[in-house]
């Protein structure tokens, strides 16, 4: 028996979450912090994966000489070991007023919940921003680590609304000077904007995050019904667009759809990242463990 | 380039209508508000949409884009554009139209006259006229007749127009650019515009105070006519008429000629006539009283022209000439005995015993009230011109003759000696003769020798020296002298020639004096004319061809027929300039008359097609503009 009182999050069922609980983040490369965490980032490190050897330098601790090869060939070799360093997830949702439409707020904090939760449990640094307001900060929850961090997480995505008027790559910008360490940046938005974004992600790609972008669009904006001579009202600015015949020119939205999401995507993976758009009215864990999973973002 | 000009510049004041029709349209306008996440995606497919399809901006207001096209197009029409014919834009045309007998032509496709073809070009433009032009219409043939003042007003000018119709008459430019000229004293005229077929005479006695256009219109079809007709005596009771029958082609076009004596056909012959090949005819005629001729030309085919084809003529009742001369003048007496059909009266009483004469030969200048249409004195100074001429006993010498009057045709007066020599008065000249009336015809060495007077159809001739104190009756020219006066007087009797009077004024008609005369046209209508003191019927407007009765009191008194009897006109000619005293002018076929071209309907049409577009493009994709 499931009652919304016995749940862990109004975010998912607990079912999903434990699920999730299972499930581990996948970076295409290891930017970690020096500070030491689970995850294996390059060579010298203390873990016991053998990772390489190499010439004894002076000063080398003698306790990673390899005195088996040492005894063979007369020469003093270096075994080395992979770092085990902390890796920051960085997760930055859009909570401005276009989020609001059809589920695409929600489905950013279900997805913000679900990568969060897969930080902690892999005792990465977790912290959490919600563009909002231009002016002011935004709302944030500090980087922590561990299982005890879930319930804040989980507390902190319950209570971000939208109605913001942030753009996203404002809201990167200001996530970045509050924001330190290296690691994966995951920017759940609509990428809906004017602005240019080619910025933000040099920042992020300049701070060491590796950026994972996932585009959630309403089936309203993936197929949108219209047609006849409108006034399209922008839900955040209020600038109005008069459209002539929109039924004519949906062929040319879908191909400036398309050509969006190209560009989303030649922008995150030439900056070692990745993208991924997604449609609001599919469900999380189709999301989760269908799409994500297949594309590697994840780990089951 | 020719920029249109504006009839109505005053309404381009209804552009600012432009202005409520677009406030309008946008207050009018109400789209349908769909708010959207975000306008990025929908503001690069309008940018795209922009870059490849220019006209998409237009398309964006594409109603009020019709709408404001529509408006201009019948604000441009209530202006009433218009391509203007001239680089000038004439203000005040006068124009003149031919109506002469030639433009009766027809054209032997269409049927159509010469002056329907003017009056088309006149019509349309009227039709064409703008605002600030006045048309005045002028008719010519052999005088001029302005129809309307100068006028904007279309029915006024049409309804002249139409009343316009051929006349029997050969053109004449003078008259009517006279009267065009009068007008350029009260109206700033730069231009005059005739409208003729050209067939007038070449040389036009006129100073031109305007520029001249002369638009020709096409020739006619062929023509056949009679171009003159005239009898000479050649018995006592026997005439010659004779006929030209000419006609207008280069072939030779077929006809017959049938005569009419008194309304019945005596004769007809076939005759064959090109332009430059007339045919002269001769039909001989026995007339015991006074016959009405009527010559009638049928053309075996097309004719372009009808009123040419008839001819009248009146052959007076034969007669010997009736002559008095003074007893005393037994030479003069001597001189006429020999001339034939001749009734010379040969009494002793010093004044004729009877009242009419053809001829009257006297010495003195008292007629006992006799009087005829051609009188001779011998020896006597009119009584008007005694305190000019005093005449002397002396010799006087013939210095010069004028060799040119009929009375001396053939006569020679060199080393004529005379006894009486006249003189001119002191300070008088022979000027001062002419303005009494009296033309001088033998000049002596110190006077007048002879004078020649007319009044009405009567002439006389003074002679101021006695012919027998002069070696003239010795001379061979006295009886030549004799034989003119006789020849003078038949003529005046027509007793000798007649003529057939051409259309325009009927030939003088010698009736009962003081009475009335009813004069009924060829078209029946009836006209009351007085005869003067002595006789005469003068000044009877004989405008078209055909008979003219004399009615006394309902009865009968002669009949006269005119003809058009212009060889000119009958031969449908054109002139290809027209000499005025100081400057020649073209006639050019291929110049039609220019009008200004309206533009409104083009432009009302204009509006009609936008309208229909604007219709049929917003029915096609409904929903596409609110």
């Amino acid at each position: 028996m499931t009652t919304a009182a016995s749940q862990f999050t109004t975010l998912f069922d607990n079912h999903t979450l434990n699920v999730i609980e299972r499930m581990r983040l996948r970076p295409i490369r290891r930017l970690t912090n020096r500070s030491r965490g689970e995850h294996l980032s390059g060579k010298g490190g203390s873990s016991t994966d053998f990772a390489d050897y190499r010439d004894y330098a002076a000063g080398d601790d003698l306790r990673y000489v390899d005195w088996n090869i040492f005894a063979r060939l007369r020469r003093p070799y270096i075994k080395q070991f992979q770092h085990e360093e902390e890796m920051h997830v960085v997760v930055l949702v859009d909570a401005s007023t276009s989020m609001l439409f059809e589920d695409k707020l929600l489905r950013a904090r279900q997805l913000a919940a679900a990568f969060g939760i897969m930080g902690l449990l892999n005792v990465e640094r977790v912290s959490t921003y919600a563009s909002h307001s231009r002016q002011g900060q935004p709302w944030m929850l500090p980087p922590g680590s561990g299982r005890t961090r879930i319930r804040q997480l989980l507390g902190f995505l319950e209570q971000v609304e939208g109605g913001g008027d942030t753009p996203i790559e404002k809201a990167i910008e200001t996530m970045l000077r509050f924001h330190r360490g290296r690691g994966v940046a995951i920017l759940l938005s609509d990428f809906l904007t004017f602005g240019d974004l080619s910025r933000p992600m040099n920042l992020l790609f300049s701070a060491g995050l590796e950026v994972w972008g996932i585009q959630i669009l309403a089936e309203s904006e993936i197929n949108p019904n219209v047609q006849g001579d409108l006034r399209f009202v922008d839900s955040e600015s209020q600038e109005t667009l008069d459209i002539t015949n929109a039924s004519e020119l949906l062929n040319v939205y879908q191909d400036q759809r398309l050509w969006l999401q190209q560009t989303l995507d030649t922008m995150c993976r030439s900056r070692q990242g990745r993208f991924l758009s997604v449609n609001s009215a599919s469900s999380l864990t189709s999301i989760l463990f269908d799409q994500l999973c297949r594309q590697g973002w994840i780990l089951r | 380039m020719k920029w249109p000009g504006f009839v109505n510049l005053f309404g381009a004041w209804f552009f600012l209508a432009l202005i409520p029709l677009i406030v309008l349209y946008f207050l009018k306008l109400k789209r349908p508000r769909l708010e959207v996440p975000s306008l990025a995606l929908w503001q690069s497919v309008v940018n795209d949409q922009r870059v490849n399809s220019p006209f998409q901006k237009f398309r964006r207001n594409l109603l009020l884009l019709l709408q404001m096209i529509l408006l201009c197009l019948l604000i441009l029409a209530l202006m009433q554009p218009f391509l203007a014919a001239g680089a000038d834009v004439a203000e005040y045309m006068p124009l003149l139209i031919d109506c002469s007998a030639s433009m009766s032509a027809k054209a032997e496709s269409s049927g159509q006259t010469r002056l329907d073809v003017v009056k088309e070009q006149v019509r349309k433009q009227i039709e064409n006229l703008t605002g600030d032009q006045r048309i005045a219409l002028f008719s010519f043939a052999a005088t001029g007749r302005r129809l309307t003042e100068f006028t904007n007003d279309r029915r006024v000018l049409l309804k002249a127009l139409d009343q316009i119709q051929p006349t029997h008459l050969p053109g004449q430019l003078d008259d009517v650019l006279r009267l065009a000229a009068a007008y350029t004293r009260t109206f700033p005229i730069q231009s005059v515009t005739i409208l003729t077929d050209g067939n007038l005479p070449d040389q036009v006695d006129f100073e031109l105070p305007f520029s001249l256009e002369v638009n020709r219109v096409d020739a006619g079809g062929p023509n056949v006519g009679i171009t003159e007709m005239s009898a000479r005596r050649s018995g006592p009771q026997d005439w010659e008429v004779f006929l030209r029958v000419s006609g207008s082609g280069d072939d030779l076009r077929g006809a017959e000629l049938q005569f009419f004596e008194n309304g019945t056909q005596t004769s007809a012959q076939s005759v064959e006539v090109a332009k430059d090949e007339p045919e002269r005819l001769v039909f001989p005629i026995t007339a015991t009283q006074q016959t009405l001729i009527e010559a009638r030309l049928v053309p075996a085919g097309f004719d372009s022209m009808e009123l040419d084809n008839t001819v009248w003529l009146s052959l007076p009742t034969p007669r010997p000439l009736k002559v008095w001369t003074s007893p005393k003048l037994s030479s003069w007496r001597h001189a006429l005995r020999v001339q034939p059909n001749l009734d010379l009266e040969e009494s002793t009483d010093a004044v004729p015993s009877g009242s009419d004469y053809d001829l009257l030969i006297t010495d003195s200048g008292d007629t006992g009230g006799a009087i005829a249409p051609v009188q001779v004195f011998v020896g006597v100074v009119p009584s008007d011109l005694q305190d000019l001429i005093e005449v002397r006993t002396d010799v006087a010498a013939v210095v010069d003759w004028n060799r040119t009057s009929p009375f001396l045709r053939h006569v020679q007066l060199s080393e004529v000696q005379i006894g009486e020599q006249p003189y001119l008065a002191q300070g008088a000249s022979v000027k001062e003769l002419e303005e009494r009336g009296y033309e001088v015809l033998i000049d002596g060495n110190t006077g007048p020798l002879l004078l020649q007077r007319r009044e009405g159809l009567q002439v006389s001739f003074w002679f101021t020296f006695h012919t027998d104190r002069s070696t003239l009756p010795y001379r061979v020219g006295f009886p030549i002298l004799a034989a003119n006066a006789v020849e003078a007087a038949l003529k005046q009797a027509s007793l000798s020639e007649v003529s057939a009077a051409p259309t325009g004024v009927l030939p003088a008609l010698t009736v009962l004096p003081e009475r009335d005369y009813v004069i009924r046209s060829p078209e029946g209508s009836e006209v009351t004319v007085k005869s003067g003191p002595t006789g005469v019927l003068t000044g009877i407007a004989a405008p078209r061809v055909g008979r003219y009765d004399v009615l006394d009191g309902g009865e009968l008194t002669t009949s006269i027929g005119t003809g058009l009897l212009n060889s000119t006109e009958t031969s449908l000619s054109s002139t290809s300039e027209l000499r005025f005293t100081e400057l020649t002018v073209a006639t050019n076929e291929s110049e039609t008359l220019d009008s200004d071209r309206p533009l409104w309907w083009i432009l009302a049409l204009l509006a009609f097609l936008v309208m229909l577009f604007e219709w049929w493009y917003f029915s096609r994709a409904r929903g596409a503009v609110a």
